[in-house]
């Protein structure tokens, strides 16, 4: 890391991690359900790696909830044609049938982005058509996957507006847009939808540069959104990426977070429900808590650097196993009005790590970015 | 006669024989210092090699075509599970590979992710494409400390 970054990293950082800033602590982390077993028997090396935070999978969002309800979370199914690849339609159809069988039901659904695969009509059709067995209503988010190539036609004509909010039961929920901002990398290089389209659903591709944003015109809405809200009630938003800068070389973030956490640095009450990683992933930054959820189609690993120190990682998966270490998400509300997320993780007793081998990172590894994204004709200017 | 003047007569006899080694080398020396053009066509092959191997890697189609192998029939890339090779852990080749139960090289389990989650084609352990793709996740984790044998 240059100095200059390294500097501006220290700024940014005392600026939003005020001393004794917190989300309200309403907003607790339950034990209630899943309370990690180094915990129970004091394993050295896992406490050193996970410091003081609570190990868990549930957390709570809200009391200020005014009736118990719950809601259900599935993103980033990935879909391919049904003909090239039944693994990842397996595993979308698996979600939604458990999503539909949540007793007591779900008021709704989140689709946290990333239905497709490869932004194929197909592929979005063919997710809607699964999702259907969903029989409450439903919220979409977009993802790159479904976006770049037709920027977003299909997506919109299927699911309408990519940002929305509504008040469900005493919270605002916001949608928000992180993926249809790229700067246009395609145009100069003449590359074709199909082209445009394989660069953005590269991870850790470096053609497409650092395409997720909010932009200023929804930062804009989504401020006005909240003048009306009551800055001490509880505010949920929806995105496909976090609302942070986690691990930019592979698009882990939105380019301008630190403008997001001014819009919500008021309300005292804010989760950010992501999708996106692929992974289980906690954060918080002033009073905004941020939730990574699971993918139903393949987990990744966690980056070699950045992952946040309130994170507990989820356990290392069998890669043989296509049902490992990946799943969907399930809220909660209780009579109390506390509400608790649950990671279904398919096939796991526990989905988070039991000792330091239990971690992907239980082999360091230090990491250099691809090459060959920039050879001719992709080279960057 | 003492120890001293046998060293020093010794030393007289040897001397010129190693000044001529010193100064004219020795007889049959014919190899010259790697010059800057040599370390460049050296590394130049190598890259080659690497970016091959990312191409593979990221499921190129031309390059697959080109190379004739078929790493996957199901649309899922290397990097799809393993962006920037993170997770390969080659530094940690050999060991024993729990997903099957044996012993394993790093190009056994290039293999197996091959045949297993992408339903590809198993290729020649010694193949071009396995070298390629060796060097690509090798080069991708240069720095890494080497823990053969670790889980």
């Amino acid at each position: 890391m240059s100095d200059e970054l390294d500097r501006l990293r220290r700024e940014v950082h005392e600026v939003l991690h005020e001393p004794g800033v917190r989300p309200d602590d309403s907003l607790q982390i339950s034990r209630r359900t899943f309370v990690h077993r180094s915990l129970l028997v004091g394993a050295a090396t896992v406490a050193e790696t996970f410091s003081w935070w609570p190990l868990i999978n549930t957390i709570d969002v809200a009391h200020a909830a005014e009736a118990p309800f719950k809601f259900a979370w599935i993103s980033d199914t990935h879909l391919y044609p049904k003909s090239l690849n039944t693994r990842f339609v397996d595993k979308t159809i698996r979600a939604a049938k458990e999503a539909q069988a949540m007793d007591p039901p779900a008021d709704f659904l989140i689709f946290g982005g990333d239905l497709a695969q490869l932004g194929k009509i197909e592929e979005l059709e063919l997710g809607l058509d699964i999702l259907k067995e969903v029989k409450a209503k439903k919220y979409f988010i977009p993802g790159e996957h479904d976006w770049y190539l037709d920027m977003g036609k299909k997506w919109g004509e299927l699911f309408g507006q990519p940002h929305w909010t509504f008040d469900h039961k005493g919270v605002r929920f916001i949608g928000l847009d992180t993926v249809s901002h790229g700067p246009d990398y395609w145009t100069a290089k003449n590359m074709t939808p199909e082209e445009r389209m394989g660069h953005m659903a590269t991870l850790d591709g470096t053609v497409a540069g650092p395409w997720a944003g909010v932009g200023r015109e929804q930062l804009d809405w989504m401020e006005k959104t909240l003048s009306d809200w009551d800055k001490s009630k509880p505010v949920i938003i929806f995105t496909h990426n976090p609302l942070y800068e986690y691990y930019p070389p592979w698009n882990f973030w939105v380019r301008d977070w630190r403008d997001v956490q001014q819009v919500l640095k008021p309300y005292t009450k804010v989760t950010n429900i992501h999708g996106h990683v692929h992974q289980v992933l906690y954060n918080e930054i002033g009073t905004l808590r941020s939730i990574g959820m699971l993918a139903t189609s393949w987990p990744w690993p966690y980056p070699p650097e950045g992952v946040p120190k309130l994170t507990t990682p989820m356990i290392r998966v069998d890669p043989g196993d296509p049902f490992d270490g990946v799943g969907w998400g399930k809220w909660s509300v209780d009579a109390d009005g506390k509400p608790d997320t649950e990671y279904v993780m398919w096939g796991r007793k526990e989905v988070f790590v039991q000792s330091g081998a239990d971690h992907d990172k239980h082999v360091e590894e230090i990491l250099r970015p691809r090459v060959a994204d920039n050879m001719y004709p992709f080279a960057n200017p | 006669m003492t120890n001293k003047a046998t060293f020093l007569r010794s030393l007289a006899f040897v001397a010129p024989f190693a000044a001529v080694v010193l100064i004219g080398g020795p007889s049959g020396a014919h190899k010259d210092p790697v010059t800057p053009k040599q370390l460049k066509a050296y590394q130049s092959a190598f890259m080659e090699e690497v970016k091959k191997g990312d191409l593979l890697f990221h499921g190129d189609g031309a390059t697959e075509k080109q190379m004739g192998v078929t790493l996957s029939t199901t649309g899922m890339a290397c990097a799809m599970c393993h962006p920037m090779t993170s997770d390969t852990h080659p530094q940690s080749f050999p060991k024993f590979q729990a997903q099957m139960g044996k012993f394993a090289t790093l190009r056994d389990m290039i293999n197996w992710c091959i045949e297993k989650p992408n339903q590809g084609e198993k290729i020649d352990t010694d193949s071009e494409a396995m070298k390629a793709l060796e060097a690509y996740i090798y080069w991708s984790n240069t720095g890494s400390v080497l823990v053969p044998g670790k889980y």
